[in-house]
């Protein structure tokens, strides 16, 4: 649609310039910034000397590096699967069920909570001898696991966690797309007499699919930010061996003062995040689709 | 599956899912000098409101949640109203390459925040904006700018184009039209991106962790943060009754404006 040239070209230049200008100034010329850095090697004192590559050779060949970059897989697939898998059955679960406001509420509480928030209370339950292993030792178990200081365990908890706080909005936003499903073809196949797994599998699941990639991008895209609650919990330790990429970047930079290290991580998880939000930019951002 | 089992099974998943809260308000209530790290799940005492006090103490909490206001306030308010200035010149005014400009707003947004941390600490310690409350409000609003701008242009998209003819005819000017025509007609769309950004701000982390240092300047959740770290120890239910008084402003929020913030989504998103 070809919009056809207005008289008022430099009024609206006026009211989109202050957006425009504001975000070229303090997000994109910083991105370009840390671009740069990647490739130097700067402690913030004196100027950046030009080392190309070496940032990212030596990022690829840490250690420390290759673990965050696992621990943050973990989390992108632990996210996946938890929240957004139980956020869709509570969805499917109160769908048309007098009550389900009420009945979804308990999900929704955590969600307006911090990561910080979180990460507090999480940390008090999972301490040694806290509110779990009280729990386990009523059931007999008097030698429960080091929760929050043995690896891979500490990062699949702090997934548990986060996804304690994630379950609410998934399971809102597939309520919203659940209702925003006509009503005809529901009750046609109804009257055919299709029932439970069979109206889910072939027609709930279809209509619900572009929503589900919007949901499955956003929830990727935020689980490789993943930086809050692991801050809250561990702060990446004992040692590094819970970091995320977003932790460690942050670590690197302002712990270690290695500016060119940092940048080049991320740069790293910068150039992942955009793939991963093509998943659901290209949904977005393509005008009115079927919802 | 038959109704009833489907409360059932809800009823029962969402008590799991409130054990946690439980455990925090319970153990927020109890007095740090007979706290003890072993009865977690029996509620023993009534002490919350003196807890509250000692976390204002402690930590200077009253200034930060001051400051957390004034940022989750002020830069969403402002935030919106740019937003929707570049929504309305993208739709309503017809910009040239009006997408590509939007493109370039809303890609403030795609990529992590990680990516601009560090020239913005060397920039703000450089220019004198480190830690300081008018440099915290300007990276809140610029944050929340693209999503901002994304809800309304897809809002204005909404709206007929002879609305804006009409006006036109009657003699108004752009301006005129904008504050008086287009901002009241979004105003739900506006107040919906503005509680979703308010409840951004008001948990953000990382800038506050980056670009703020003292007491009076950290946002609230930065402050919770630090306060774990330092008293987690001996006052482990004076922290968690701070982690009590900064969450409830957001939960109490969310849950007053569900229908909004549901809407504001689906705006957003779909």
């Amino acid at each position: 649609m070809a919009h056809q040239k207005t008289p008022y070209q430099w009024s609206a230049r006026g009211f989109v310039a202050p957006g425009v200008i504001l975000v070229a100034i303090l997000l994109y010329l910083p991105l370009l910034w840390t671009v740069f850095l990647s490739f130097t090697k700067y402690n913030g004192l004196g100027s950046p000397d030009w080392i190309g590559l070496d940032n990212y050779v030596e990022m690829f060949t840490d250690g420390d590096f290759v673990g965050s970059a696992m621990n943050t897989v973990l989390w992108v697939i632990g996210t996946l699967i938890i929240p957004v898998g139980i956020g869709l059955a509570i969805a499917l679960l109160t769908w048309n069920l007098g009550g389900g406001i009420w009945l979804r509420l308990p999900f929704l509480i955590p969600y307006a909570l911090s990561g910080i928030g979180v990460g507090v209370v999480w940390s008090f339950i999972l301490s040694s001898g806290g509110a779990l292993d009280q729990a386990l030792a009523a059931f007999g178990v008097t030698d429960p696991p080091r929760w929050l200081l043995d690896a891979p365990l500490n990062t699949i908890v702090m997934i548990i966690a986060s996804s304690w706080q994630g379950v609410g909005v998934n399971a809102l936003l597939f309520t919203i797309g659940l209702q925003a499903i006509p009503k005809e073809p529901l009750e046609a196949a109804r009257i055919d007499g299709a029932g439970g797994i069979r109206l889910f599998t072939s027609i709930l699941w279809p209509m619900l699919r572009p929503l589900t990639a919007v949901v499955v991008g956003l929830s990727i895209v935020a689980s490789l930010k993943t930086f809050d609650i692991v801050w809250g919990m561990t702060k990446g330790g004992p040692g590094t061996v819970s970091e995320t990429l977003a932790l460690t970047m942050y670590k690197e930079t302002f712990v270690n003062s290695d500016y060119g290290l940092g940048s080049a991580i991320a740069v790293f998880l910068t150039v992942i995040t955009l793939l991963a939000s093509v998943l659901y930019l290209r949904q977005q951002l393509s005008p009115k689709k079927e919802m | 599956m038959s109704k009833f089992i489907r409360a059932a099974v809800l009823v029962i998943l969402g008590i799991v899912w409130l054990l946690p809260a439980y455990l925090l308000v319970v153990n927020a209530m109890k007095d740090p000098l007979t706290f003890t790290s072993k009865e977690s799940w029996i509620p023993t005492d009534f002490h919350l409101f003196e807890n509250f006090a000692q976390a204002f103490e402690l930590s200077g909490l009253g200034n930060s949640i001051l400051s957390t206001l004034i940022y989750s306030i002020v830069s969403p308010t402002i935030a919106v109203l740019v937003g929707a200035a570049a929504g309305f010149a993208i739709v309503a005014l017809r910009l040239k390459r009006g997408f590509l400009w939007f493109v370039v707003i809303f890609g403030g947004t795609v990529f992590p925040l990680q990516m601009v941390l560090l020239p913005l600490f060397d920039a703000y310690s450089r220019t004198g904006l480190f830690d300081t409350r008018v440099g915290m409000v300007i990276i809140y609003t610029v944050i929340s700018i693209p999503f901002s701008a994304f809800v309304m242009r897809n809002f204005f998209t909404g709206v007929a184009h002879n609305v804006f003819e009409a006006a036109v005819l009657d003699g108004a000017t752009t301006w005129r039209i904008f504050v008086r025509l287009y901002l009241p007609m979004a105003s739900s769309a506006l107040v919906a991106i503005f509680i979703l950004q308010a409840t951004f701000v008001w948990n953000d982390l990382l800038l506050g962790l980056t670009l703020s240092q003292s007491d009076d300047i950290r946002p609230i959740i930065t402050t919770l943060s630090g306060m774990q770290s330092t008293y987690g120890g001996a006052q482990m239910s004076v922290v968690l009754a701070a982690a009590v008084l900064v969450s409830l402003p957001t939960v109490v929020l969310f849950l007053c404006t569900q229908r909004f913030f549901a809407k504001g989504l689906a705006l957003g998103q779909y």
